[in-house]
C-alpha cells in the first residue's frame, strides 16, 4: 500500500471512530431521558369556586399551591415550591407571608422575596373557570402577582 | 497422604513458608496478595505516619459492599414499597436491622476516614513527584464516596431522603448551560418521584461501585509503581546536604571518580543503563538493610487493622440505631431540613447563595484539591521547608469543620441562627 493511500485511510478512519464515538456518547444522553414522563399533568382542575373559603389560603399538598379567595379581588394561585431549592413553603396567616423551612427565605404576601437565599420571587399561576364550572390551574402559565380571576 | 499433598501442591505453588524464597513467592505467586511488595521498609509500618487509614477506608468500603449487597435481598426500589422494605429490614428480618446500621456506620466512617487520609497524605507531603497522579486519582475517590453518600440516603424513601434529594437535585440544576439537562437526566423527571429512586438505586448499587473498585485498583497499583509508601517525614534529611549526583548528569569538574577495585573473584557485566532521573526515593544501603518481608510483618499489621475495623463497626451497630424518619411526604418540608452531617457545610454555603454556594464554591473548591500537587512544586516534604502550604491546606481543612459545625449544630427551624444550647418548642 502506498504512504499517501494508508494515510488518507488512517486519517479516515480515524474521523470514522471519533464520530462513532460522538455519537454514540449523544445516544447514550438521550437513552437516558425518558420519552415519556409519568408524571401529573401540568393543567388540572382544583374543583368549583364554592369550596374555596374566604380568608385564609387553601393548601393543596398534592399539587403543591396555595388558592386564595378574596371577596373583592377573587381567585389567586400562588406556587408553594420554593424558588431557591424546591423546599415546600409554609404560609403563615399571623405574619402573611410565605416561610421556606430549608433555608429560611420568606416571600410577602405577594410572592416577592423578603429574606434569604431564593433568588425569584414566589410563581403565580393561570386560573381559569373550567366549562363545567370547576376551577382550572395550569402550571405552565406563569402570571403576574396581580393576576385575580372574578367568580 | 501423596494425592492430598499433590492437590494441595497443584493450588500453592511456592516454597515452604520457613525459607525466604517461600516467603516471597507467597506474595508474588498470589493474584491477591501480589499487590504488595515482596519486603517492606520497617518505618513503613509506624503508626504516627499513615494512621493505617487507607487500609482502614478500604476495609469500610469492604463492610459496604458486604452489607450492601446482603440489604439488597430484602430492598425494592419502588416508591413506597421502599420504606416498607425499610421497616421490614428494621423489625422483621433476622439481622435486618443490624446490617443496616453497619452499612449506616461504615459509610459515615468511610466518609471520615477518606478526609484524614487525604490529610495524611498532605501534611506527609506524599502528593510530591512521582505521586502527583495518585493524588488526582484519591481525590477523584473521595468524591465517589460522597457520591455514593448522596444516591444511598435516597433509597429508603424517607423523609430525609426525599427533601435531601430534592434540595441536591435542584443545586445541580443551578449548574451553567447544563444544569437543567442534568436535573432531569439524574431524576428521570421534573420532580423527585419513582423514576428518581430507580435511578439513583442503580447508581448506587452499580455504576459509582463498578467506577470506585476500578478507581481503587489504580489507586493502589500507583502506590507500588510511585514506589511504595512515602518515607516517613522524620527520616527525611534536610535539603542541600551535599551535591546530588545523578545518573547521566555531567559530573562537577571537581569531583573526583571514586574508584572500587574490582574484586577477583567476581565477574562483572554491565546489565542495563536506564537514562534520566530515578523516580524512587534513594535508598541508602544501610537503608535497605532496614526491610523486613510482608509475611508475617505487614500481614499481621493489616489483619489487626481489619479486624479493629470491623469489630468497631459492629461494635456500634449494636449500639446505635441508623436513623429513618417518617415516610416521604412530597408536601410537607421537615423543619428544619437538615442533609446529613458530612453536606452541612455545602447547606450552610447553600443557604447564602445557591449558585455561589452551592455550584461555583464547590467546583473551585475540587479544582483546587485536584492542582495541589502541580501548583505546589516545592520538591521538599519537610514540614519545616513548606510552611504556606501547611498553612493554607489547613485553612481549607478549618473552614470546612467550623461550616459543618455551624450547619449541624447552630441552625435550627428555618435555618435560623440558634445555638445548641437553646431549646427551640415547635420545631421537628
Amino acid at each position: 500500500m502506498k504512504r499517501r493511500s494508508w494515510l488518507g485511510w488512517g486519517t479516515a478512519g480515524l474521523v470514522a471512530l471519533w464520530s462513532a464515538v460522538g455519537v454514540s456518547l449523544g445516544a447514550v444522553v438521550r437513552f437516558l431521558t425518558p420519552s415519556v414522563f409519568y408524571e401529573p399533568p401540568q393543567s388540572f382542575k382544583i374543583g368549583n369556586p364554592a369550596d374555596f373559603s374566604f380568608g385564609p389560603p387553601t393548601f393543596l399538598a398534592e399539587e403543591k399551591i396555595f388558592v386564595f379567595r378574596d371577596r373583592e379581588k377573587g381567585f389567586a394561585v400562588a406556587s408553594a415550591v420554593c424558588t431557591h431549592l424546591g423546599c415546600t413553603v409554609g404560609y403563615f396567616q399571623d405574619d402573611q407571608r410565605f416561610h421556606c423551612p430549608c433555608h429560611g427565605s420568606v416571600f410577602a404576601g405577594d410572592g416577592a422575596v423578603q429574606h434569604g437565599p431564593a433568588p425569584r420571587p414566589l410563581e403565580w399561576f393561570e386560573v381559569t373557570l373550567a366549562r363545567d364550572g370547576q376551577l382550572r390551574v395550569d402550571k405552565d402559565h406563569v402570571v403576574p402577582a396581580a393576576y385575580r380571576l372574578m367568580v | 497422604m501423596t494425592p492430598l499433598r499433590d492437590v494441595w501442591r497443584s493450588i500453592v505453588r511456592r516454597d515452604p513458608l520457613s525459607t525466604d524464597k517461600g516467603k516471597s513467592e507467597l506474595v508474588f505467586l498470589n493474584l491477591w496478595l501480589h499487590i504488595h511488595p515482596a519486603k517492606v521498609k520497617r518505618e513503613n509500618f509506624k503508626l504516627k505516619h499513615t494512621w493505617y487509614l487507607g487500609f482502614i477506608t478500604f476495609y469500610l468500603f469492604l463492610i459496604l459492599v458486604t452489607t450492601g449487597v446482603a440489604l439488597m435481598f430484602y430492598y425494592r426500589p419502588d416508591a413506597p414499597q421502599s420504606y416498607q422494605d425499610m421497616k421490614d429490614l428494621q423489625f422483621v428480618v433476622y439481622l435486618g436491622s443490624f446490617l443496616r446500621n453497619m452499612h449506616r456506620w461504615s459509610a459515615h466512617g468511610m466518609v471520615i476516614c477518606v478526609f484524614l487520609h487525604m490529610c495524611r497524605v498532605f501534611y506527609t507531603g506524599s502528593y510530591k513527584a512521582p505521586r502527583q497522579f495518585n493524588w488526582v486519582i484519591g481525590v477523584f475517590l473521595f468524591l465517589l464516596t460522597l457520591g455514593l453518600s448522596f444516591t444511598g440516603y435516597l433509597l429508603p424513601w424517607d423523609q430525609l431522603a426525599f427533601w435531601a434529594i430534592t434540595v441536591g437535585s435542584n443545586i445541580g440544576g443551578y449548574a451553567p448551560l447544563v444544569g437543567p439537562r442534568l436535573k432531569e437526566l439524574l431524576l428521570g423527571g421534573h420532580a423527585v418521584g419513582e423514576s428518581a429512586l430507580l435511578r439513583f438505586y442503580v447508581l448506587h448499587v452499580a455504576v459509582l461501585p463498578s467506577t470506585m473498585i476500578l478507581l481503587t485498583m489504580v489507586h493502589f497499583w500507583r502506590v507500588r509503581k510511585d514506589g511504595g509508601l512515602s518515607r516517613p517525614v522524620w527520616k527525611l534529611k534536610p535539603a542541600a546536604a551535599g551535591p546530588l549526583v545523578r545518573i547521566g548528569a555531567p559530573a562537577p569538574a571537581e569531583a573526583a571518580l571514586v574508584v572500587v577495585p574490582a574484586s577477583q573473584d567476581k565477574t562483572y557485566g554491565l546489565m542495563e543503563v536506564v537514562t534520566g532521573k530515578p523516580i524512587f526515593e534513594t535508598v541508602t544501603a544501610e537503608e535497605e538493610e532496614d526491610t523486613v518481608f510482608s509475611y508475617p510483618y505487614a500481614f499481621f499489621r493489616e489483619a489487626i487493622a481489619l479486624m479493629a475495623t470491623v469489630t468497631s463497626v459492629m461494635a456500634i451497630s449494636l449500639f446505635w440505631q441508623a436513623p429513618l424518619e417518617e415516610l416521604a411526604n412530597p408536601a410537607k418540608t421537615p423543619n428544619p431540613a437538615k442533609a446529613p452531617w458530612y453536606f452541612l457545610g455545602l447547606q450552610e454555603l447553600v443557604s447564602h447563595s445557591a449558585l455561589l454556594g452551592g455550584v461555583v464554591v464547590p467546583a473551585l473548591a475540587v479544582l483546587g484539591l485536584l492542582a495541589i500537587p502541580y501548583l505546589d512544586t516545592n520538591p521538599s516534604r519537610r514540614p519545616a521547608d513548606r510552611k504556606w502550604a501547611i498553612r493554607a491546606f489547613t485553612l481549607f481543612v478549618v473552614v470546612n469543620v467550623v461550616l459543618i459545625i455551624i450547619g449541624t449544630l447552630f441552625r435550627g427551624p428555618g435555618w435560623a441562627l440558634v445555638p445548641p444550647w437553646v431549646h427551640v418548642s415547635g420545631a421537628e
